[in-house]
């Protein structure tokens, strides 16, 4: 693709002032040993497999049994709690200390449609909503600690409030969002 | 490939990496979010989640599409959270008048544009300077932003009428 071509599609005004906005900014130097600073405290690269075959099997028994462990300490927890073993039995996959709260959007006509909010650091790509039988309802259930939380509908990319919300407005961007909040007891 | 190098213990690839991509990381935010100091945070968020993310990059996909997309969604949520400046650009009406030089048309006509973006939707902002400032094709902004083709083309058709609008009302034909 062609830098002209691309200006080709702007009339001559923009298309003057778009090739001023082509200047790349030159990183300062302080904020290039910054990133490369926090990137490297922040290292998870992948160990190297230079591990001998006896600790490799001690290392898998180990995590055998911290996994069984795991597994005793969780089913001990549900038993132990009425309230969780509530929502297991209903499918939910609602940690501990969370409640399921279900969002409901009516988008007849989208083809995608998911939520964002202060619960997935409003990443449009993390809780896609699914379509109900009536074609219509969009509806999504997230397991939430009790709190207040912004949160907007990403219809076909575009953000929505929810009208249902007690609390409802806009940011300062003109972007819209909502509030739920999620009960303590 | 500098990715596998970094995987493999190098951090100097790493360095390198960020020296080829940060100018264009930058100027996106910049254009995005209206000034350097937020462009700059932004920009080290998503390079140090991309490189906390490295080792799930897909090799099928450019590097700087893949940290550029990590990056639209930093730009995107520094806009909906932020709750400080609502105007991003002054100018000083003084100091332009004052101006002289053959730059000085550039400088205004820089302004202007800058103005006008900041007023965009913050969508058909991205779409915009994803395809007339970064240059990309549109399969490239959809992998980096999640909008669909279409919708994309449709965006980015509405901000340059609206841009072309601002620039009339600035006095720009």
């Amino acid at each position: 693709m062609s830098e002209q071509r691309e200006n080709d599609e702007l009339t001559g005004t923009l298309a003057r002032a778009t090739r001023l906005l082509h200047d790349e900014p030159v990183p300062r130097a302080a904020w290039r040993e910054a990133v490369l600073e926090a990137a490297e405290r922040a290292d998870v690269r992948p160990l190297a497999w230079s591990v001998r075959p006896m600790v490799a099997i001690a290392a898998c028994a180990a995590c055998l049994i911290l996994g069984a462990a795991i597994t005793y300490g969780v089913l001990h927890d549900r038993m132990e709690n009425s309230a969780r073993e509530i929502v297991a039995s209903e499918g939910g996959s609602v940690r501990p200390g969370h409640l399921p709260v279900r969002f409901a959007v009516e988008a007849p006509n989208a083809v995608h449609v998911s939520i964002v909010g202060d619960f997935n650091g409003w990443n449009p790509a993390g809780l896609p909503m699914h379509l109900l039988s009536d074609g219509r309802t969009w509806e999504v259930e997230v397991g939430l600690a009790p709190g207040r939380y912004a949160y907007a509908f990403v219809v076909d990319g575009r953000l929505a409030r929810d009208s249902s919300a007690a609390e409802s407005g806009t940011d300062d961007f003109g972007v819209p969002n909502s509030v739920v909040l999620v009960g303590g007891s | 490939m500098l990715v596998r190098a970094v995987l493999a213990g190098d951090p100097a690839s790493f360095a390198l990496l960020v020296d080829r991509h940060a100018p264009a990381c930058l100027r996106f935010a910049s254009r995005m979010l209206g000034n350097r100091e937020d462009a700059e945070d932004v920009t080290q968020e998503a390079f140090v989640r991309a490189h906390r993310a490295l080792a799930r990059y897909d090799e099928q996909m450019r590097f700087r599409t893949w940290v550029m997309s990590i990056l639209a969604n930093r730009c995107r949520t520094a806009l909906l959270h932020r709750h400080r400046r609502t105007s991003r650009v002054v100018v000083d009406g003084a100091a332009v008048d004052e101006a002289v030089g053959p730059e000085n048309g550039d400088a205004e006509l820089r302004d202007a544009i800058e103005r006008a973006l900041a007023k965009l939707d913050p969508a058909q902002r991205e779409a915009f300077v994803l395809k007339h400032v970064e240059m990309l094709n549109y399969d490239e902004m959809s992998a980096i932003t999640g909008a669909g083709v279409s919708a994309l083309k449709m965006r980015v058709r509405r901000a340059c009428d609206r841009l072309q609008v601002l620039l009339r009302e600035d006095g720009y034909e």
